[in-house]
């Protein structure tokens, strides 16, 4: 699929399925099914696949500001998803 | 060569860890992240929903690789340190473009959390523990295991460099000689 230069982190969201909501996504207790889950992911290829354009998204930065992935073009990123706890 | 971090929802949640409900919340603790882990590069804060990180697969600890074009050149989808590392060296050499050591890692790499997983899961302790024991019997003691015996075995599971040939045949062989102790031991 050919995707356009400015591909957009909401319209993939938009379209993502199986997505969580926003309770799911936050949830109380870890179970079972959340690292089952995350083999069933593994095994799925979900995410973003070599090749493709990285969906471009803005975030609120720590320490003030924010930053856009697309603003970064022009050399390489390493880009890490992590949890508090 | 940039890094960025995205702090994302509560994985193992607890009385000093709760499931956030406001993104002043998130952002205080992407605030103690960052300043706990001594993080040097920008750390970002994902919405409530979770928008980025679920489209970037919603994996408990995923890391991409970019490349200048914007591109996604490397996906580990259990962060794993020496296959990134040889990774970063193959897209760095072939001019920071293009897709790199075949272009994604599917194993699920856990030696990394059960050495270093502790460091979240005493933020939401007791229940971040009980949960974890009760959805994985042995899993959270395993982590605490690890954590307490880090100084020997973090430069085996939290390297950074691929692991010698000899060192390899080592192991392979040390594993073996243990399994075969095991299964005489059992015979007798």
């Amino acid at each position: 699929m050919q995707l356009a230069d400015t591909r957009d982190v909401q319209q993939a969201f938009a379209n993502l399925s199986e997505k969580q909501a926003l309770d799911e996504y936050n949830f109380e207790h870890f179970r079972t099914k959340h690292l089952l889950n995350d083999f069933k992911l593994t095994a799925s290829n979900r995410g973003i696949l070599p090749g493709e354009l990285a969906p471009d998204f803005k975030l609120p930065q720590v320490g003030g500001g924010a930053l856009r992935l697309s603003d970064l073009r022009g050399a390489p990123v390493l880009l890490h998803f992590g949890s508090y706890s | 060569m940039r890094f960025v971090d995205v702090v994302i929802r509560q994985a193992h949640p607890g009385p000093g860890a709760r499931p956030y409900d406001t993104f002043d919340a998130k952002f205080h603790d992407a605030e103690r992240y960052q300043r706990d882990a001594h993080i040097p590069w920008p750390v970002l804060v994902d919405d409530l929903e979770g928008t980025v990180h679920q489209v970037y697969s919603g994996l408990a600890d995923p890391t991409y690789l970019i490349d200048a074009d914007g591109h996604v050149a490397y996906f580990s989808m259990w962060t794993h340190g020496p296959t990134l590392n040889a990774s970063i060296d193959a897209l760095l050499s072939q001019g920071g473009r293009g897709v790199v050591n075949g272009g994604i890692d599917h194993v699920v790499h856990l030696l990394p959390s059960m050495t270093d997983g502790w460091k979240g899961i005493r933020r939401g302790l007791p229940q971040s523990f009980t949960d974890l024991e009760t959805a994985a019997p042995g899993m959270a003691s395993g982590i605490w295991l690890g954590y307490q015996l880090r100084p020997v075995i973090a430069p085996l599971t939290l390297r950074i460099d691929p692991l010698p040939t000899p060192a390899k045949i080592a192991l392979a062989l040390g594993a073996g000689f243990i399994a075969y102790r095991a299964y005489r031991a059992l015979a007798d």
